[in-house]
């Protein structure tokens, strides 16, 4: 069934379809619409959830985690300084291996005050432990959030959907929307392997001693690992019931490209045109769209750039003092590739704050590009700055 | 961590999902803490604010739990005639309501109403006579009626003396039937004697009984009541037209209903004023009540000036007579009379003179006295006509204190008594209107507990038993309110625990743990239907309304075994008292966090130091 709807309700419907039980969330722009409509959905009956109000985004993950635990599949919520204030709880969920799936929508944090979009609400969480799928459009976010709860339960890890502030958070598109007797099948109800509850009796967050954190932070890393594989084994699935694939990166014309983009969330869109629109005036340049940004797909990134020697990183976000963060993870992740294998990276800082990212703002980190190309030692520069008003 | 199933796979010694299938009880929280919490039943607003001393809240929470029966009993403990005060008194128990704060207040009057009309399932035993003594009640108004009630189930054989035909004092002769009806009234006292209470009618002291024959009992209780009409000074003619409002009120009771004008004033700002302008009304007459001050000098019941003023009765503030107008009969009035003579009989000759009006004069209020009271003085050449037919005066009434023997000290107008009602003769208690107790039904009724008591203390002193020694303030409700029996008996059916005779404030109660729900009011007959008619105006709430209210009680400072406390305790340290009332705390595995007191809805919860 194909509907115009937003990208906030693609949340609400993926949630909807993949049965959550509990629901736990502070309503907060732009995440806001995807708490109400999921209330009026537990109101009138049509989701059979436990809708928890709570006071702030604390509490929120609180309720997650302890609901999480009794085994009931739980989903959450949120935007910017709401996610920073979940910060601790994000640990323990992930910690604690539980399957909790959240959608964060992108807005830049305070201050000053925004709802606009950027990255880092859900870049200064990178090392919480949480899988984290960046989305481009409402289908895929509808996909997504029903990919994350199958993921997430798969190996016991909680799964951040992102998607940008606005686009498409509040921009109307066509979306598929799958039957439920499909997702049903797809998504079978969560067998947990502990279940908090009367009958089954333990202690969390016991006191652990030095003898067993280390084990434990080891199996925390290889569920990463297994989650890598285990993306790829849903996303196939997804693919074979409902046609669409995603990937834990995409591919766009990078099969002869001599330079490629490395995009996230929606530019990914306003830089396949571009791509297209230079291919026509026959520019070999190519686009890596990353939608897995924990675990990191290094391997899958490294096979993605072989043989084109300049890539260009696009941040929509930054870690100050350092690069925008998908510039730093990207070089990090090819480092070791020998000299002459390993392409040179071109950071470029673009849109923060909702500002657009046009076409021609993408062109022009692309003549930069081929410009420092001509210098041999580009690669090591700092990231240029798109659009700054002299 | 432990080998098992919980937390799945085991992989370099631990499961994948960090669980501890062993048991924390090893981990004794309770090592850490410096406060902790205990657990106390305190007093409820409503229980300290009852001039007659009931558990209110006592009665409320058993009401919770469906005991309908038990919470009256809870009731008749304290108070003989809650059929009456849940009709007539002014109710200080809903000023005091917490919840008044935070929604309405509980609608207690109805269910104390509710709940005093409640059939007897079962006769109430006549209580066993256990005591020698014998006591004598002067009076059988409230005050009288409660001292006998509580003293014959405290084992007592008791003589009430009353001087009318008809037992109940003001009850009967000054409360108008559409306020209290004589049913209702009847019932109760019914529900007296069948406490083995003895009633002498038509006996008036240092009439046809003696002081002797009254000095035969062990104890004697002087509740003779106010009955003199505070006279008003008028300049003109006296036409009989101008009459004590107590008695227009007694002879409406009585079924005299010819004894009233069209146009009616009544002078005066008391329950009685108002009670006269509102039987007024029922017989066709258009009254007015003058009163010297202002709205807030009145001294009757806010909620009788309400009723009063939605029947229709008009208010005149800062106005007062100042003399009276007559003219002779006109013609037609004449005959009426002539008519009317033929059926009543009245002894005399009807004075030649009618009134026609009442001159006033407009009043201020003066500068404060040192009091801070401020006198009202007339505006001069202010002066306007009332055109009346009637003038009913009730500006309070006195006590007649000449039959009293000359050994009782009086205090003004009013016999002197202390907390327990003892006189400064000994054996001679006194209580109610010819004491300086507040002029309500329900003070009157507490007056009588108290001289219950004392005359329990007097007699068992006298007797040579060990008595312990009666701390007035531990007897009272929350240290302020009034007498409790119960508390004098040492037989609370209610169990309690941890026990602080103190008030809990609103501010000490969770609210988040209590929804809104507005309160139900009572419902009336229509204003049509009052204007002509003395069928009972307030009809109260029905038992099921009665009970909806009663289900809204907070229940403030009392334990009512909700668990919230249990359930919000991080430590599972918390457990039923082995009383069953209130909760304890493990020792080992309270930490102090003090989450319980905070999360307890009614503040029956507090945090101590450690070692106190």
């Amino acid at each position: 069934m194909k509907q115009v709807i937003m990208g906030s309700q693609a949340v609400s419907w993926g949630v909807r379809l993949a049965r959550a039980e509990v629901i736990a969330a502070c309503p907060s722009m732009p995440q806001a619409q995807v708490v109400e409509e999921l209330s009026e959905l537990c109101a009138s009956g049509e989701l059979k959830a436990r809708l928890i109000r709570v006071e702030s985004e604390y509490s929120a993950m609180a309720a997650c985690i302890g609901a999480s635990s009794t085994g009931a599949r739980t989903f959450t919520a949120t935007s910017a300084q709401g996610l920073a204030l979940m910060h601790e709880g994000l640990h323990r969920a992930a910690g604690a291996r539980l399957p909790i799936v959240m959608a964060d929508i992108n807005r830049a944090l305070a201050p000053d005050w925004t709802m606009w979009t950027e990255q880092n609400g859900s870049r200064s969480q990178r090392d919480t432990g949480w899988i984290q799928i960046h989305c481009e459009s409402a289908q895929e976010v509808l996909d997504s959030t029903i990919q994350a709860f199958k993921l997430a339960e798969a190996v016991d890890l909680p799964v951040m959907v992102i998607l940008d502030a606005f686009e498409p958070s509040h921009a109307s598109e066509p979306v598929d929307i799958p039957e439920q007797a499909e997702v049903d099948a797809f998504l079978p109800r969560h067998a947990a392997r502990s279940k908090l509850g009367k009958n089954e009796l333990h202690a969390h967050g016991a006191l652990a001693p030095p003898a067993l954190t280390m084990e434990m932070r080891l199996r925390q890393q290889e569920a990463m690992a297994e989650a890598l594989q285990a993306l790829d084994a849903v996303d196939e699935e997804w693919g074979q019931r409902f046609v669409r694939r995603y990937g834990v990166i995409e591919s766009y014309q990078t099969e002869d490209a001599d330079l490629a983009l490395v995009v996230s969330g929606t530019v990914a869109s306003t830089a396949r045109r571009v791509v297209d629109q230079l291919r026509a005036n026959g520019e070999k340049v190519g686009l890596v769209k990353v939608r897995l940004f924990r675990p990191f797909p290094t391997t899958a990134l490294r096979e993605a750039f072989a043989g084109i020697p300049h890539v260009a990183v696009l941040d929509r976000n930054l870690s100050p003092g350092r690069s925008g963060i998908f510039a730093g993870e990207t070089r990090a992740a090819l480092y070791d590739l020998e000299p002459g294998k390993r392409p040179a990276i071109h950071g470029y800082i673009v849109g923060p704050g909702g500002r657009d990212v046009r076409p021609e703002t993408i062109i022009e980190c692309i003549a930069r590009t081929r410009e420092a190309a001509k210098n041999p030692t580009a690669c090591e520069r700092e990231d240029i700055w798109i659009g700054v008003r002299s | 961590m432990r080998d098992d199933q919980a937390g799945g796979d085991i992989q370099h010694g631990v499961p994948s999902i960090p669980l501890c299938a062993g048991s924390t009880l090893a981990n004794r929280s309770g090592s850490r803490k410096t406060i902790r919490p205990i657990h106390q039943d305190m007093v409820a607003p409503c229980n300290a604010a009852c001039p007659v001393g009931m558990d209110v809240e006592g009665a409320m929470n058993l009401l919770r739990e469906g005991k309908v029966a038990d919470a009256r009993d809870l009731l008749l403990r304290e108070n003989p005639m809650p059929a009456v005060t849940g009709r007539v008194c002014d109710h200080p128990c809903q000023t005091a309501c917490n919840r008044a704060s935070f929604d309405d207040a509980v609608n207690i009057h109805a269910v104390e109403r509710m709940l005093g009309d409640l059939e007897p399932e079962v006769q109430a035993p006549v209580p066993a006579r256990t005591r020698k003594e014998k006591v004598a009640v002067v009076g059988s108004g409230p005050a009288g009626l409660a001292c006998a009630y509580h003293l014959a189930r405290l084992g007592y054989a008791v003589d009430v003396f009353e001087a009318e035909p008809e037992p109940g004092g003001a009850l009967r002769y000054g409360i108008p039937e559409y306020h209290l009806p004589r049913e209702v009234l009847a019932r109760e006292i019914e529900r007296i004697r069948s406490q083995g209470v003895e009633i002498h009618r038509g006996v008036r002291v240092g009439g046809n009984l003696s002081w002797q024959e009254l000095e035969s009992h062990d104890a004697i209780f002087l509740a003779s009541g106010a009955r003199v009409n505070r006279p008003l000074e008028l300049a003109g003619q006296d036409p009989a037209d101008v009459r004590p409002g107590l008695e227009f009120l007694r002879e409406a009771k009585a079924g005299d209903r010819g004894t009233v004008g069209r146009r009616v004033v009544v002078a005066g700002g008391t329950d009685t004023a108002v009670d006269c302008a509102r039987t007024a009304l029922r017989l066709g007459a258009d009254p007015v009540v003058i009163c010297q001050g202002t709205r807030a000098d009145l001294s009757a019941s806010t909620e009788a000036f309400d009723e009063a003023i939605r029947e229709g009765v008009r208010f005149e503030f800062q106005v007062w007579p100042v003399a009276v107008q007559t003219s002779g009969h006109a013609e037609h009035e004449e005959a009426i009379d002539a008519i009317r003579a033929m059926y009543v009989e009245r002894e005399g000759d009807r004075p030649r003179t009618r009134l026609a009006g009442v001159e006033c004069v407009r009043m201020r209020a003066g500068e404060p006295g040192p009091s801070g009271e401020r006198r009202s003085l007339p505006i001069q050449n202010s002066n306007f006509i009332i055109p009346a037919d009637t003038l009913l005066t009730a500006l309070g009434e006195e006590p007649d204190l000449g039959f009293l023997p000359s050994e009782i000290t009086r205090k003004g107008y009013v016999v002197k008594v202390d907390e327990f009602g003892r006189t400064n003769h000994p054996g001679f208690f006194a209580g109610g209107d010819i004491t300086g107790e507040a002029r309500t039904v329900a003070h009157s009724l507490g007056s009588g507990k108290r001289a219950a008591i004392g005359i329990d203390r007097y007699l068992r002193e006298k007797a040579g038993e060990p008595v312990a020694e009666a701390d007035p303030q531990a007897l009272r409700y929350g240290g302020t309110g009034n007498f409790s029996i119960t508390r004098w008996r040492g037989d609370d059916p209610v169990q309690r625990s941890g026990e602080v005779n103190e008030v809990v404030p609103f501010e000490r109660l969770n609210l988040a743990h209590f929804k809104s729900v507005p309160g139900k009011p009572d419902r009336h007959r229509s204003f049509e239907e009052r204007r002509s008619s003395f069928a009972e105006a307030n009809l109260g709430l029905t038992p099921n309304e009665a009970l909806a209210e009663a289900r809204r009680c907070f229940e403030c400072g009392v334990c009512n075994q909700c668990e919230l406390c249990l359930i919000f305790c991080p430590d599972i340290a918390i457990q039923r008292h082995p009383s069953g009332q209130g909760f304890s705390h493990s020792e080992q595995y309270c930490k102090g966090c003090g989450i319980c007191v905070a999360e307890c809805p009614r503040g029956a919860k507090v945090m101590t130091r450690e070692g106190r």
